[in-house]
């Protein structure tokens, strides 16, 4: 796609949400029209008053209402106008940033592995906002085209001569505010990334404090901050410039105009072509034309910006999940006593992984069975895809080639909800929730009862320690919230799996973060957890890989050897080779 | 338009606070003093070319136009296309020096409270959040960047307009400035009114941005969690209520300025209407010309925005000086760490003595350390065992005077730690972390953080003392390979190797060792080790230790246990003891098989 139709595409996406709010816009824009009528309507009264009540010596009654009039109806519409214009951007912003979060959470795991979450926020956010700063635009610059036609077409009937004179500086002010709106946009983002700059020297300054003070390298990073600290200055005072050459000129334009109307109207005045009151107004309307004007070269700039926000929202909200639930899905068998569930079955495994251009083979012809409550754990060196298997059996990425069958079922046949509810996970990296203890081992089935998640809790060992927390189980944790010790997290992670009570469970490193000290509490869990559950345990300690029923060497993407802990480590070099290395590597006290 | 700006009650100060921090601040600016100048005269003249404007009208329309004499006219004219040049001119000198004084005041901001963060103490880090100190350095100022870009320009324009617009209008008519003096009040008013509420609707604004941005975060981190127990729909819903929740403090404020903006407009052409009328009236009874009744209606505008825009720059204001107090809090504030006034170089070499410590993190906190003492004769390796939080990191950086004690003192070679030059204090004793932190930049770079002007013979050679030249040079630039993200392209094991170099550079008497605890790329793991041997050669080391065959080479191992060193002695001398040491020993060779 060339730019022109991708840039098209992402106002597509713009006039598909403003479709949904066609009410409130239409009011916002009408609103808008009736606060003009009565701006336009006080120069033109006040020149009448002037005229016909102060010169002639007529009543100044009538005149004075009329305008006050003028102003009840511009100060209400006024208000309004903001109101809808406020509120139906504010909307789009929300429904939009809904459409975003919905669309991300469904988008297949590939993408959010190849994708930063820095990208993905900052879509969801600061390009929303360009957005939403352009939508706001677009009521009120309706209403003050509005003004700007009425304004212009009342100078011209009254004096075109004069209105020559008067409007010809006008559209400078347009384009002079779109171009300084333009540059100064460009060194605006210039000083945030000079910010961004100073604040990361500050923050590695903080973090690196022990190394700093160790070595009295106080100096060599107060000369880095002054660095910053002088390109922030240097930055913001070219800023400066930009606004010393454009905003005093975009006031002189008008004030010119007004100029020549004073000059020029005022010898018509005494030619007796115009009248005072006339001469007030033109000056009236030039001085209500300075906003308008100013404001659409504003939306324009805006609208600039708003166009290639646009397009990288779009750009996320067309990509497509690649792993999908099947047209026609296939159920998982019941259990029954005479048909344990659980049975997992890799046959002929390959996958790669694609990194930049090239893809890296991580599986080649992997083939494994685990029968139904059996438990197996998966020994092998550090990249030798471990974990690959624990994604492809979640699918979150699907193999190249090759076939995985839970229970005898391809897993691409199945519903992806059906899948994963049946496989628990407890990964390496925990990751909690901002939320109640409580909520977040009920996880996976919100509306189970109470005593379901104390019972997980007191199998995974985490009882004793939420009862200690300030508020029990009700405690709020996660990133704003109380923080736990690598342990304790890990122990609710292996609580939110036991409540998913899945057909499988998977440990992913689970013990890694464990105090070793800690660690025969928690292996006594995941016993009791494994006992007749079928388990695949990827782990590097010795005490958690001894759990398992059987052990299966990983090497080279493909399973090479199995057997029971003990006859491995009698018999098999490489197995010995794999265990020596993360004991040295992993020696604790 | 309005400001984004908003203050919590709780960040507001008193008047005392309040006017502590500007006084402080002029004398901070003393050096853009001229800047200053240049900015008050500006503001002067500009803002009586904006009366003037209205008042050469008025001219123009009475002497000239009313009376029919063209010249008048053409010198009203002339007059004003004078004070619109003059007008210009002065708003740009007006912009670019009020930012020469501005962003000046703000580097030195900048620099003065770096300077005070780098020369606090560790406990003073401890104690204080990461992200706190960089807000200071960042949000914190930033937040003053509007005010010196336009904010006090604005403030001290709209208040001399004000004052200069009313002097004004009673010298051109008292009738009708009482007339716009019925309506000011109702706009001062609504005004106040509306900078609180706006305050406050804004305050609620960021909170929810804040919530809805963690809310967007965790959907986006946890998103493999979530798939993986297939709960996407009970975190779009969540989203969901987050995100109204937003929309929700978003239309409050939205609320709050419709009816001000609307009150405002209204207020304004009502001023104008009244002015016609009455103005009218006294023309009428020849009272007033009616140039003066067009000058009033021109004017108004200056009478009343300035009052809006006062009411608007003072959440600015209050903001930026609760930025300011905080900033001069920290400025102000004393490292517990300091230099000694007349500090003594440290010798070469010598004993590092350890003599009756006791010492405590927090006051009314349990001492860490309590009388403490151990010698360290030179060239001796000391290992420091014991349970987690029994003291042992707290001696070894008390031995390197990262902390004072609070009772007792710490000497090297008969000196005082807290009479050493920080100079010669921080070449004797260097301590190397748990983890090798690493800077922006490239590894050379990196490695002259321990000692900026090192040649690079210099660096060439300590990293051929270690064997670790080949190593470094294997990187795709050599050493001046940029490390990237504080890092991520280097190991953990490899940032470790950077941290020895370093030390190695330094070339000290003593070395402190925090042992990394665990998780070192079995890659790297033998280089470390090797380092790390030559680097011990020949000098005094205190070393944290966590594993068994760090202590067995060791010339003496320390226990720490409940802020005390509770056994002392060679690995056999502890073992024949049966203490607490012998049961350690035990457990380690039983689960760390060498």
């Amino acid at each position: 796609m060339n730019d022109d139709a991708t840039t098209k595409e992402g106002w597509r996406l713009l006039r598909a949400t403003l479709k949904q709010q066609k009410r409130g816009l239409t009011a916002g824009i009408a609103v808008g029209l009736l606060w003009t009528i009565g701006k336009i309507a006080v120069p033109q009264l006040t020149r009448f008053a002037i005229d016909r009540g102060i010169e002639r010596g007529g009543s100044l009654l009538s005149w004075t209402l009329l305008i006050l009039a003028a102003a009840v109806i511009a100060g209400f519409f006024s208000g309004f106008r903001r109101f809808f214009a406020f509120r139906e951007s504010r909307l789009t912003e929300t429904i939009l940033r809904e459409k975003l979060f919905a669309h991300l959470q469904g988008l297949h795991v590939g993408f959010h592995d190849r994708t930063q979450t820095g990208q993905l926020m900052s879509r969801a956010s600061s390009d929303l906002q360009q957005i939403q700063g352009f939508v706001v635009m677009i009521p009120i610059t309706i209403s003050n085209v509005g003004m700007i036609i009425g304004a212009v077409i009342i100078l011209i009937a009254t004096d075109p001569v004069l209105a020559i004179f008067a409007l010809t500086p006008l559209p400078f002010v347009n384009i002079a505010f779109r171009r300084f709106s333009d540059r100064i946009h460009e060194t605006v983002l210039k000083v945030q990334q000079e910010q961004a700059q100073l604040a990361n020297v500050v923050e590695e300054t903080v973090s690196g404090v022990r190394v700093i003070k160790g070595f009295g390298a106080e100096l060599v990073q107060a000369r880095k901050l002054q660095k910053e600290a002088d390109d922030i200055q240097a930055v913001s005072l070219q800023a400066s410039r930009i606004r010393s050459r454009f905003l005093p000129a975009i006031d002189l334009l008008p004030t010119l105009g007004l100029i020549a109307v004073l000059g020029v109207g005022g010898h018509r005045v005494m030619n007796g072509d115009m009248s005072v009151g006339e001469l007030v107004a033109f000056n009236a309307y030039l001085t209500l034309l300075v906003w308008p004007l100013r404001n659409i070269g504003m939306t324009v700039a805006m609208g600039q910006r708003a166009a290639s926000a646009l397009l990288r929202v779009h750009e996320i909200l067309s990509e497509e999940s690649i792993i999908t639930d099947p047209k026609s899905p296939v159920v998982l068998p019941k259990p029954a006593l005479a048909q344990p569930v659980g049975a997992v079955s890799f046959k002929d495994v390959s996958f790669s992984y694609e990194v930049g251009h090239t893809d890296v083979r991580v599986l080649g012809g992997l083939t494994l069975d685990i029968a139904p409550g059996e438990s197996l754990a998966i020994v092998g060196a550090t990249g030798s895809g471990k974990s690959t298997i624990t994604r492809l059996l979640l699918r979150f990425y699907d193999p190249q080639s090759g076939l995985i069958t839970l229970d005898g079922v391809d897993l691409r046949a199945l519903r992806l909800r059906d899948l994963r509810s049946s496989i628990g996970v407890v990964f390496e990296d925990t990751l909690l929730f901002h939320d109640t203890v409580s909520a977040n081992i009920a996880f996976a089935k919100p509306d189970v009862d109470f005593s379901v998640v104390q019972n997980a809790a007191k199998l995974a060992s985490a009882h004793e320690f939420i009862r200690q927390l300030p508020d029990g189980y009700d405690t709020l944790i996660g990133e704003r919230g109380y923080s736990l010790s690598g342990g304790q997290r890990q122990r609710i992670a292996i609580a939110r799996a036991i409540v998913a009570d899945p057909r499988v469970l998977v440990l992913d490193d689970a013990t890694s973060a464990v105090d070793p000290t800690k660690e025969h509490e928690i292996r006594d869990a995941l016993a009791t957890v494994m006992r007749g559950r079928t388990t695949l345990v990827i782990a590097h300690r010795p005490a958690t890989i001894e759990l398992a029923d059987r052990v299966a060497l990983l090497d080279d993407g493909k399973i090479v050897a199995t057997g029971t802990h003990v006859e491995m480590l009698a018999s098999n070099d490489r197995y010995q080779e794999v265990l020596a290395s993360w004991s040295v590597a992993k020696e604790e006290s | 338009m309005w400001s984004d700006s908003a203050i919590s009650e709780e960040d507001k100060l008193n008047r005392t606070q309040t006017q502590a921090v500007l006084r402080r601040s002029l004398r901070m600016a003393k050096p853009f003093r001229r800047s200053v100048a240049a900015v008050f005269l500006f503001v002067m003249v500009s803002v009586i070319c904006t009366l003037a404007g209205p008042l050469l009208v008025r001219y123009g329309i009475d002497s000239g136009i009313r009376k029919n004499n063209s010249r008048t006219l053409n010198i009203a004219v002339g007059g004003y296309a004078c004070v619109a040049l003059l007008s210009y001119v002065v708003s740009r000198g007006q912009i670019i020096s009020v930012n020469i004084a501005g962003e000046g005041f703000l580097r030195l901001l900048r620099l003065r409270v770096f300077d005070k963060i780098q020369k606090q103490s560790m406990s003073f880090f401890d104690r204080e959040k990461a992200g706190v100190l960089v807000s200071r350095m960042t949000a914190d100022i930033e937040s003053m960047a509007e005010l010196v870009q336009w904010g006090l320009l604005g403030f001290m324009a709209a208040f001399l307009l004000l004052v200069l617009a009313l002097v004004l209008l009673f010298a051109l008519s008292w009738q009708l400035t009482l007339v716009a003096l019925l309506v000011l009040p109702i706009l001062v008013i609504a005004s106040v009114k509306f900078q609180r509420d706006s305050n406050k609707a804004y305050l609620e604004i960021r909170e929810k941005v804040g919530s809805n941005l963690s809310a967007l975060q965790e959907g986006i981190t946890g998103v493999r969690v979530i798939q993986a127990y297939a709960r996407e729909g009970e975190q779009i819903r969540r989203f969901e209520e987050s995100n109204q929740d937003l929309f929700r403090s978003h239309m409050h404020s939205v609320r709050v300025t419709t009816w001000y903006f609307g009150l405002v407009e209204f207020s304004g052409i009502a001023a104008s209407a009244l002015m016609v009328g009455i103005g009218g009236w006294l023309v009428h009874r020849q009272d007033v010309s009616l140039g003066t009744v067009v000058a009033f209606v021109l004017l108004l505008a200056n009478l009343f925005d300035p009052v809006q825009q006062l009411s608007q720059l003072y959440n600015t204001l209050q903001s930026a000086t609760a930025a300011l107090h905080k900033l001069f809090t920290i400025i102000d504030a004393v490292p517990d760490v300091g230099e000694a006034p007349a500090p003594i170089e440290l010798p070469r070499d010598g004993d590092l003595v350890v003599d009756s410590v006791t010492f405590t993190y927090e006051a009314g906190t349990r001492p860490a350390l309590q009388d403490v003492s151990i010698t360290v004769t030179a060239g001796q390796r000391l290992a420091l065992v014991g349970p987690t939080g029994a003291g042992k990191s707290t001696l070894a950086k008390l031995m390197a005077r990262l902390y004072d004690p609070d009772i007792g003192i710490v000497t090297f070679g008969g000196v005082d730690l807290r009479q050493a030059s920080f100079v010669s204090l921080r070449d004797r004793i260097v301590v190397i972390p748990q983890e090798g932190f690493l800077f922006d930049g490239t590894i050379r770079e990196n490695l002259l953080i321990a000692k900026p002007n090192a040649t690079d013979a210099q660096i060439i050679e300590a990293l051929t003392n270690l064997q670790l030249l080949e190593r470094f040079e294997a990187f795709p630039e050599g050493l001046n390979t940029e490390v990237q993200e504080r890092g991520t392209r280097l190991s953990a094991g490899e940032r470790q190797l950077v941290a020895l170099s370093r030390a190695a550079l330094i070339d000290p008497a003593v070395l402190v060792l925090d042992e990394a605890t665990s998780n070192l790329d079995p890659g790297t793991e033998h280089d470390i080790e090797r380092a790390l041997e030559k680097l011990m050669q020949g000098r005094t080391v205190v070393v944290v230790a966590h594993r068994l065959s760090t202590v067995r080479r060791a010339d003496r191992i320390a226990v720490v246990s409940d802020a005390q060193v509770t056994e002392f002695g060679t690995h056999d001398e502890l073992i024949s003891l049966g203490g607490h040491y012998s049961v350690l020993a035990a457990t380690w060779a039983q689960s760390q098989p060498q």
